[in-house]
């Protein structure tokens, strides 16, 4: 027991030192010589002015650098979907997967700044050995501050505050549109659906934005922010009856044929008000779960939900 | 007889307070007095029937499959999941998933059986090759075997992307079961009532090759009948639930040391032994964390494990 407290206490020591102080949004500092200090979800990096060759092992990375028209170098994985399949073009050269990188094809790159985020996060470490690394926060409580702070992160590494300081705005006022307008038509839950299992997410989720930002009605509450879900069944989802049910089917996002339509018609999610009023939401599984956090991602979701809300305006 | 009869009562019992567990609204009262839209009879009918009937069924084969493999492998350490059956089935279902993603649910369960019978086959046919010097090497052999097969399956999945619904899948979970959804695990039913009109010959082949040819029975043709009905069990119970981990191994061997190798006598004990064993697993996992739900398989993960370990240390002087 004693022995525990005082390994807690090593460790939060160690933790302390490179880590932001909580809550306080990752920014850059004004530039040096040498370069300007990028606090960030693992600690701080100094990074050169003006990287040129960018090594980005994150689709949410690689989504707002393209919204702010920052060029990179080479990517990681094979998945390029809708707004970023342009990354597909093998003019960009593959560092490997998102969960393990190439170390020797980043090693003869020679990067000036690389930069991780959510699926790759956990290989920052190895990384940062090579050349500087950044890694993005993820979505939490604070989605669409996290997703705000994260453009305004890599802007500020590229000189691009001002195209984002646009971008950010007109994101701001149109999910503030959406959220008038969701407030009063109904409640809402978000599912998740794999290999024929269903599983529900709650605010503070990673589909959180949904209820926080977006401002859908919770139809279950006391549903916990674990990233992978709690797993439900069908009876579930008839008990909490919400009017409307968002879908995000993984099998698809992941280009496989993707069975959430199957699972969910039957006898039980027929009797909710979604499914009577024709309000079950298919989620574009690539912005809702592949790119979640990217500002474009996050800006097409938006669409999304807005046009079915008013497909559906009463 | 009347012992059995008690246990069946016992799990009977289980079955009609499982009936009552669950999110929606399903209570004696509702269902003596309905209201005018019947929602309790709805949810009874449509939710908790099946999925207790799944339950049952699901535990009453894979036990009896996990007793006709241990006969046919002479090996008390041996069940569907440890021999490659049940990972071969999980390949099979991803190649369907693969290149055939728009195969009926029938479909789908014949190419996972089909897997599932290769890879008990190939288990067999290892066994009669290698020399055995000790009962632990049978178990081991199924383990690599079973390993090999799921490490393809994971090399795919993860090519693919699509390890997180290979994981969905392997793990016997009953929350999606609904009514028109199970309904394929009745072949099970058939398969079971077929081990026990076959349940002498699979003690004899028991005793081994020489044995059972010398009563003047033909060895080869009850091996492939066991191999059909563990791999049809297998790949039915993958493709409509997933797999539940020990049940094939603890209930047959449990059964065992209180009555003994007489197939005939034990089976209706492991079947009914393996049905309470998976209903109390999928009971616990939707109270533990009410109103969402810990998958049959997990529950049954951890008191499996308990159970086998201190099963092993009972029996350490009679291993096998």
């Amino acid at each position: 027991m004693v022995l525990a407290v005082v390994g807690l206490g090593v460790a939060c020591q160690r933790s302390a030192e490179p880590a932001p102080a909580s809550g306080a949004a990752p920014v850059a500092d004004a530039p040096t010589a040498k370069g300007r200090t990028v606090r960030h979800a693992q600690g701080s990096t100094v990074v050169p002015l003006h990287p040129q060759r960018v090594v980005v092992f994150d689709l949410v990375a690689l989504d707002i650098l393209q919204a702010l028209g920052v060029e990179v170098f080479a990517v990681a994985g094979d998945q390029f979907p809708g707004h970023l399949a342009a990354f597909a073009d093998p003019k960009y050269p593959r560092m490997g997967t998102l969960f393990e990188p190439n170390y020797e094809a980043l090693h003869a790159a020679h990067p000036d700044l690389i930069i991780t985020g959510g699926r790759s996060s956990a290989k920052y470490a190895n990384l940062s050995r090579i050349a500087p690394t950044v890694d993005l926060p993820m979505g939490g409580v604070d989605y669409l501050d996290t997703v705000v702070a994260n453009t305004e992160l890599l802007a500020g590494i590229f000189g691009k505050e001002e195209k984002a300081r646009a971008l950010v705005t007109d994101l701001r006022a149109s999910i503030a549109k959406l959220k008038e307008t969701a407030a009063s038509r109904g409640t809402g839950l978000v599912v998740l659906v794999t290999g024929g299992r269903i599983s529900a997410y709650g605010p503070g989720s990673r589909f959180g934005l949904i209820h926080g930002d977006f401002g859908v009605p919770v139809a279950a509450a006391g549903l916990s922010a674990s990233l992978h879900g709690e797993v439900i069944g069908s009876e579930f989802i008839r008990e909490k009856n919400p009017d409307w049910l968002f879908v995000i089917d993984r099998d698809a996002g992941m280009g496989q044929s993707g069975g959430a339509r199957q699972v969910l018609d039957n006898e039980l999610v027929h009797q909710t008000a979604a499914w009577k009023k024709g309000q079950v939401v298919y989620l574009d599984p690539m912005n809702a779960y592949l790119i979640g956090g990217g500002i474009q991602a996050v800006d097409r979701l938006r669409g999304q939900v807005a046009e079915f809300y008013a497909a559906k305006a009463p | 007889m009347i012992r059995l009869a008690a246990a069946v009562a016992v799990i009977a019992l289980l079955a009609v307070v499982s009936v009552f567990i669950g999110v929606g609204d399903v209570s004696w009262h509702a269902l003596v007095s309905p209201g005018p839209d019947e929602q309790a009879l709805q949810v009874l009918l449509i939710s908790r029937v099946p999925r207790l009937l799944a339950v049952l069924l699901v535990g009453t084969s894979l036990g009896v499959a996990g007793l006709i493999l241990q006969m046919l492998a002479r090996n008390r350490f041996v069940e569907p999941a440890t021999v490659g059956a049940a990972d071969s089935a999980g390949l099979g279902l991803l190649v369907v998933t693969m290149w055939m993603p728009q195969l009926p649910v029938l479909g789908k369960m014949f190419v996972a059986a089909a897997f599932s019978l290769a890879g008990t086959a190939l288990f067999l046919l290892i066994l009669r090759r290698i020399p055995l010097r000790s009962v632990l090497i049978v178990p081991l052999v199924g383990l690599v075997l079973g390993s090999v097969f799921d490490s393809v399956t994971t090399f795919f999945a993860y090519r693919f992307d699509l390890l997180q619904s290979v994981n969905a899948w392997k793990t016997g979970d009953f929350s999606h079961v609904l009514r028109g959804r199970y309904e394929l695990l009745w072949v099970t039913f058939g398969l079971t009532c077929c081990a026990y009109f076959a349940a002498d010959r699979f003690t004899v082949a028991g005793m081994g090759e020489s044995f059972t040819t010398n009563l003047g029975m033909r060895y080869s043709r009850i091996m492939a009948l066991g191999l059909l009905i563990v791999s049809l069990i297998t790949g039915l119970v993958v493709v409509t639930v997933g797999m539940i981990p020990f049940l094939g191994l603890l209930v047959p061997n449990l059964v065992s040391m209180f009555l003994g190798d007489n197939t005939r006598r034990s089976l209706p004990w492991v079947a009914v032994g393996g049905a309470g064993f998976v209903l109390l697993c999928d009971v616990l996992g939707r109270v533990v964390r009410f109103p969402y739900e810990i998958p049959g398989a997990t529950i049954a993960g951890v008191a499996g494990s308990v159970l086998f370990l201190s099963l092993l240390m009972r029996r350490d002087a009679r291993v096998g």
